[in-house]
């Protein structure tokens, strides 16, 4: 190590030139008023109800607020992560010798020097870097720490990767059938299965006046928040890591990030900076194990900022469903009896699937009482990018399907959308789809309150006009 | 030519995990002068939650949200927190915080019962005051009291709790269970125009009703709702992730990916129902996550009304809607004539009405 750290004594070529590089030290300071003035809502009692403005408004107001990118340590190395680029392959080799030889770069690793090489939430399934195989195209399978970002940036063009290419499963479905090969072989590609049952469903199918069928796809979407993924790592004398990260949750992430790098939990300090956006997709460890483990190999503080593609390809994205929808009703429009099926790509990794399986299960029969219900879920595997934590877990998707079939079973019947959901919706008391007794539910105030703020009025309201272009 | 149309969509959504555990710890310490710190392993991401559990700490402490300083975010020195997930800070954290924040209050309550001359149970803090309940002129400064605390009776008001959600686990064969503490509730109604030549959707305005128990802040809920909307929208007519035949994303980049921009925004009202819920900090649950849940689901049928087709998958982009437009022509016989036979008979069949 010690060689390696006095590699650095001679600056590149690279380093004379300011133009291609980011800067290396903080931005130069900028003067703000430091009287302050507070707003009146957060000086007045009782404080609930009050329209207080936020404790860091006065931050984001004058631009002070500092986020990872912002930050600059001593002495601190850039990292990047080489990205496999194909959906599922075998490693067959990694050679990293060239990029580990060029001036400027200090440490490469790669899979084999992630003391335990797995984590996930529920599943422990992910790699920290994919090590024997890519699972998608995301995957990281090598990182490097350099003296500039540049230097990190053209260090992983030099990193030559040999892979026995694999067909990829990419559609959810077809994921399902038994004989589609298995994406994590020889666990199988349904790795989550939910299901909720009430009542008799085909006896109430029977005693419909009409029954309604629907199938409703929704796509793969990225949180895109305005900050992507960041994170510093940086060990102390002590033998303490502290990694300073743009999490939503550390307490997991302190867990995650002791298993994977082998550090007991009281020597791992994590701290979440302002986080510019989250959406659920800074809900797990990203590179953190990778930033800490380079931070060791070099004794210096390493930081790691994704790229805008990195953080659509390199973290999780919201589950795309496909849904089937069966339900019968009388002809006055109460809804008898209701089947449901769903399918969740889950992607290359389990991640918050199994979170975001139970609640598009329990939530898919919608805000309304149904005494027969039958709603059963699966989520599989496939080689894209993985699905995780999207603001919603499944919720948008389930109420996308489940009202876009509440309106055609209103329009077919000719009553007005408002009326057939207040006819079946949940009250004070009402039994959910898993039994359990509702309180302080206002489904139909809701309603009735958008309706009026909205003009809705009745079935008649001049719908499909032309309207001047 | 564009038609305008209109949709809605109700939803519910829980607060917290599902089943599994998810506590949050929280400590509160009154300083000598009457402000306070909240310790807490919550994470502000950029929705405000900082400020909400500032507020339900000094609503319980009978002080302002500025008296209230929150030290988040930080494994050596918060208490554990299950983290911005599941919209559960306002509920779980926000539970905790305000039990944290009472065992304080009652030491302070301790220390000034004497010096009223009552018993510790008829004091109330309001107005920066500790009060003998029904006697307001019997009070005192609560800076004087946890100064007192601290420099004569020797019992610095430092309160810690915790809080988690009561579940009940799910049958494996029924699903049966609670799984969550509580749930809200919400409605919203679109407005579009699309135009039937290309297909072409604009949202002129979505009305947000939405349950969130007591809004603790009106103003961060009415953000969390815009916020939530412009999500809901791109959702519904835009962002798509594409993958190549070979599993590879093709528009990893926002040149590609298009996602709503301010100018894209429809006109966002949002109304907050009353409510209260007896198990959250004084009668709130939450509203991160449940904004978006209706949008697209109201869009879509917005769009129906408008041009009388169905879109079954997201996102119902402009071409998507013109092959709609265009499967739905070829589909009717041609009608010759403009009587009575070609005029709207039902809502949504998209014909003109001028």
């Amino acid at each position: 190590m010690a060689e390696e750290r006095s590699k650095v004594v001679e600056k590149p070529d690279i380093l004379e030139r300011p133009d291609i590089l980011r800067p290396t030290t903080p931005a130069p300071l900028v003067t703000f008023p430091i009287d302050l003035i507070v707003p009146e809502g957060r000086q007045q009692t009782p404080a609930v109800g009050q329209r207080a403005s936020r404790a860091d408004a006065r931050l984001h107001g004058l631009g002070q607020t500092k986020y990872i990118d912002d930050m600059y340590l001593p002495n601190m190395l850039f990292a990047k992560i080489k990205r496999a680029g194909v959906a599922s392959a075998r490693i067959k080799n990694i050679d990293t010798k060239e990029a580990e030889a060029m001036p400027g770069v200090i440490a490469v690793i790669t899979g084999r020097d992630i003391p335990c090489n797995s984590f996930g939430p529920s599943l422990k399934d992910q790699p920290v870097l994919a090590d024997e195989r890519v699972f998608h195209a995301g995957d990281g399978v090598a990182a490097v720490a350099a003296e500039t970002e540049q230097i990190a940036a053209e260090a992983l063009e030099k990193i030559k990767v040999e892979y026995e290419m694999l067909p990829p499963v990419l559609d959810p479905l077809e994921s399902l059938k038994l004989e589609t090969p298995g994406v994590h072989a020889p666990s199988a590609n349904i790795y989550g299965h939910k299901i909720i049952k009430k009542g008799d469903v085909e006896k109430a199918f029977k005693e419909s006046d009409h029954v309604f069928e629907g199938t409703f796809r929704t796509q793969m979407v990225e949180h895109v928040p305005l900050e992507p993924y960041a994170c510093i790592a940086h060990w102390d004398a002590n033998g303490r890591v502290i990694i300073y990260s743009t999490l939503g949750r550390i307490t997991l992430g302190r867990a995650d990030v002791a298993r994977t790098v082998g550090v007991p939990m009281s020597r791992i300090r994590i701290v979440a900076t302002v986080v510019g956006g989250n959406f659920g997709g800074k809900n797990e460890i990203r590179a953190e194990p990778i930033m800490a483990l380079l931070s060791k190999k070099t004794g210096r503080p390493v930081k790691c900022v994704y790229t805008r593609p990195e953080e659509f390809y390199a973290s999780t994205t919201r589950h795309p469903l496909v849904m089937d929808y069966k339900t019968g009703v009388t002809k006055q429009g109460k809804i008898l009896g209701r089947k449901i099926r769903l399918v969740l790509d889950g992607g290359a990794y389990c991640s918050w699937s199994e979170t975001t399986l139970g609640k598009a299960c329990i939530l898919s029969a919608g805000p309304y009482n149904i005494d027969n219900l039958e709603a059963e879920a699966f989520v599989v595997y496939t080689n894209k990018t993985m699905t995780g934590a999207m603001r919603g877990f499944g919720a948008p998707q389930v109420c996308f399907a489940y009202e876009s079939h509440m309106d055609d079973i209103a329009r077919a019947l000719g009553i007005d959308p408002i009326d057939i959901r207040l006819m079946n919706a949940f009250e004070e008391g009402s039994i959910s789809p898993t039994g359990q007794k509702l309180h302080s539910v206002v489904v139909k105030e809701s309603i009735l309150r958008a309706a009026k703020r909205f003009g809705w009025n009745g079935l008649e309201s001049g719908n499909g006009k032309g309207v001047k272009a | 030519m564009k038609r305008r149309g209109r949709g809605m969509a109700t939803m519910w959504y829980p607060i917290g995990f599902t089943v599994a555990a998810n506590p949050s710890a929280a400590v509160v310490k009154v300083n000598e002068d009457g402000t306070a710190t909240l310790l807490t392993g919550t994470v502000e991401t950029g929705q405000g939650s900082l400020t909400i559990l500032a507020q339900i700490v000094a609503q319980e402490l009978g002080i302002a949200t500025d008296d209230v300083h929150v030290v988040s975010a930080d494994t050596d020195a918060t208490p554990m927190d299950t983290g911005a997930i599941a919209s559960r800070t306002t509920y779980v954290t926000g539970n905790a915080a305000r039990l944290a924040a009472e065992k304080a209050k009652l030491t302070l309550f301790d220390v000034a019962a004497p010096l009223l001359g009552v018993k510790p149970t008829q004091l109330e803090a309001k107005d920066h005051k500790i009060v003998v309940k029904g006697f307001p002129q019997r009070n005192m400064h609560i800076g004087d009291a946890a100064n007192h605390a601290r420099m004569v009776s020797g019992q610095p008001p430092i309160g810690s709790a915790s809080f988690n959600p009561e579940t009940v686990a799910l049958d494996p064969e029924t699903g049966q269970g609670k799984p969550f503490g509580t749930y809200v509730y919400a409605t919203q109604m679109a407005e579009v125009d699309v135009d039937d030549e290309t297909g072409e959707t604009e949202v002129l305005r979505i009305v947000a009703s939405h349950d969130c128990g007591t809004a603790i802040n009106p103003m961060l809920v009415e953000g969390q709702v815009e916020g939530g909307v412009s999500m809901g929208v791109g959702f519904a007519l835009e962002e798509e992730i594409l993958f190549d035949a070979n599993g590879r994303q093709i528009n990893p980049n926002l040149t590609n990916y298009i996602m709503p921009t301010s100018l894209d925004m429809p006109e966002v009202e949002v109304d907050i129902v009353d409510n209260y819920d007896e198990t959250g900090p004084f009668g709130a649950k939450g509203v991160g996550e449940p904004t978006l849940v209706p949008t697209a689901a109201a869009i879509a049928n917005a769009i129906f009304d408008a041009v009388g087709v169905r879109i079954t998958s997201l996102p119902a982009t402009s071409e998507k809607v013109f092959k709609a437009l265009q499967a739905k022509r070829e589909q009717q016989p041609k009608q010759l004539g403009t009587g009575p036979a070609s005029l709207p008979s039902a809502p949504g069949n998209g014909a003109s009405a001028q």
